[in-house]
């Protein structure tokens, strides 16, 4: 009889991107049973909305997630605005779900890029990671910044989009599309990558509703389950698209419903910018959000996102519950985990793609001899690269092609 | 199951609901709070009967004297595109804020639950053990981060203790009797 080993892998852990505790009871490769530990990140910040305005505690909540900001705006002022009886016009929502199908685009690519990694096929994720930056490009271009892009604004949007930013998006959707085409191909047709995700992670249909599982990882066992159809919200209602499902309820499942999931949100793109109405982007607002509890739903890339809000008459809201998609994805990771291989576990806990923040690119540099401020544009953030790497590396990356910025 | 339907057979069923069960838009029933003791058998029902079976989430709230719960609730079989979340609600006294784990129906309840006793310091029975969630070893019992008289600024997250001021001295009315 084999002896028993407990392996604890995070909170902190190389094959980990964020902070979780997995302890692992094996026999020889096997993983007998896990104990899931979360908690490590936990940031107070629904507390702190209760002190703050509405649009104080907005940027607060796109805050929550690095990846999915939006999501976690767009829901929040869903709650704020129906507690306000606010309506916001066509346009903006057109423009929150414009922004929305690209950060499902540019948090599928990542995801992409990240389980391509864990499994050794590091040029699937040089390719997908190349491929998210366009998005970012347009993300950033469009509401200001990479990940927390501060499009939403109580009452409807920030910003419009301008003519030359529909050609910019639809170029890059021209991009993304014989892309896409690769990576389809990958997932439904590569045998290497099919036997290393296949039977990997499995969590069926009927334990997906017991644990309740969301988004591509419920999706991925039949479940045809997304926000966008079951409870639209902005323009989604307008707007044609496929629920994707797959049978095999497994790692494998998982890829091939996020890769799919894309193709529908560039043609998603293509229709919010064809058929965007015309019209004003913002509506007023009340400083005092009136008495009441609402509780509404996004369908962010990982899944369901869950918001309620309850309002107090005053200036800040009485009480602000978040429920993250990957906090609904937690309860059948032990599961998941149970019955496969200890390698295998940093693909089944990578597969549900939980949450971590990125880091937002600087573009002030401080000067640490006169410390002085300067603002870079693109090609001089780009120069100063090169001639720091060429000074302390002795490597010249001026000959490395890059894709042009149009608007920075 | 559409809303009007739903409150429709939970007014049926529970004929004291009637007034406290609203359809607050196409897609969502509010059921006003009840005590620990009535909420129960009404979960049972909408769990058993009207097969509202899928669990999203418990809210918890502090209300002044008592402590709220939220459940929110649906059905997994409802049509593709109209669901209706069920928002079922019961309270308890801060005093004795005890309620009972809906885990032996929804079994994605518990870490829900655990927050609930984290962060509001609710009682909850027949919870399975397990980790704390969210707050770290070494938090001080009795400190409740979510109830609204606990203030982030008495609280050093260094030392893990809660600082409150000592509440002042009243003072002797000046001058005396007159």
């Amino acid at each position: 009889m084999s002896k028993k080993v407990i392996v604890p892998i995070g909170p902190q852990h190389p094959a980990l991107k964020e902070p979780a505790c997995f302890s692992l009871t094996l026999e020889g490769e096997k993983v007998l049973s896990a104990v899931v530990g979360v908690g490590y990140n936990h940031r107070g910040l629904e507390k702190s909305c209760e002190s703050r305005s509405y649009i104080q505690s907005l940027y607060i909540i796109e805050r929550v997630c690095g990846i999915c900001s939006h999501s976690h705006s767009t829901c929040f002022l869903q709650c704020a605005e129906e507690l306000a009886g606010v309506e916001i016009t066509r346009r903006a929502a057109y423009i929150r779900v414009l922004m929305g199908e690209l950060e499902r685009l540019h948090s599928h690519l990542l995801w992409l890029g990240v389980a391509a990694h864990l499994i050794g096929f590091d040029t699937l994720f040089c390719y997908a990671w190349r491929d998210r930056e366009l998005v970012l490009d347009l993300l950033a271009d469009l509401g200001g910044n990479r990940v927390n892009y501060g499009i939403n604004t109580p009452g409807g949007v920030r910003r419009d989009v301008t003519p030359e930013q529909i050609q910019d998006i639809l170029s890059t959707m021209d991009i993304l599309d014989k892309q896409l085409a690769y990576y389809v191909e990958l997932a439904l047709g590569d045998t290497v990558l099919a036997a290393r995700l296949a039977n990997v992670g499995k969590l069926s249909k009927e334990e997906c509703i017991h644990f309740g599982a969301v988004g591509p990882t419920a999706r991925a066992a039949e479940v045809n389950y997304d926000i966008r159809k079951v409870g639209p919200t902005a323009a989604y209602a307008e707007i044609p698209f496929n629920v994707i499902t797959d049978t095999h309820a497994d790692v494998f499942g998982r890829t091939v419903v996020r890769v799919l999931e894309m193709v529908e949100s560039v043609k998603m793109v293509r229709y919010a910018v064809a058929n965007m109405p015309d019209g004003d982007i913002l509506v007023k607002f009340p400083r005092k959000v009136p008495a009441g509890e609402v509780v509404s739903r996004y369908e962010a890339p990982r899944g369901e996102d869950v918001h309620y809000v309850k309002a107090n008459g005053s200036e800040h809201p009485e009480r602000v519950r978040v429920r993250a998609p990957s906090e609904a994805n937690w309860h059948g990771m032990a599961h998941m985990i149970e019955g496969d291989y200890l390698a295998d576990a940093p693909l089944i806990i990578a597969a549900i793609d939980p949450c971590y923040s990125c880091t937002d690119r600087a573009f002030v540099l401080n000067n640490n001899n006169t410390g002085e401020q300067q603002v870079f544009d693109w090609k001089q953030l780009r120069q100063y690269s090169i001639d720091f790497y060429k000074k302390e590396h002795g490597f010249d990356a001026s000959k490395i092609k890059i894709a042009e910025k149009k608007h920075f | 199951m559409t809303a009007a339907q739903t409150q429709e057979q939970i007014i049926a069923k529970y004929p004291s609901l009637e007034g406290k069960v609203h359809i607050a838009s196409d897609l969502r029933v509010w059921v006003d709070a009840l005590p620990a003791s009535e909420f129960e058998d009404l979960l049972a029902y909408v769990h058993d009967e009207m097969k509202y079976d899928f669990f999203h989430l418990v809210i918890g709230l502090d209300s002044g004297e008592n402590l709220e719960f939220v459940y929110i609730l649906s059905q997994w079989e409802a049509p593709a595109d109209n669901e209706v979340l069920l928002l079922l609600k019961q309270y308890a006294p801060k005093s004795n804020p005890v309620i009972k784990s809906v885990s032996d129906r929804y079994a994605n309840a518990t870490w829900h639950e655990r927050e609930l006793v984290d962060l509001l310091g609710a009682i909850v029975e027949d919870l399975p053990p397990g980790l704390s969630y969210p707050l770290p070893d070494g938090w001080p019992e009795g400190n409740y981060p979510l109830r609204k008289d606990w203030k982030v600024e008495f609280f050093d997250p260094l030392t893990l203790t809660y600082n409150p001021p000592a509440p002042a001295e009243e003072k002797p009315e000046e001058g005396g009797a007159k």
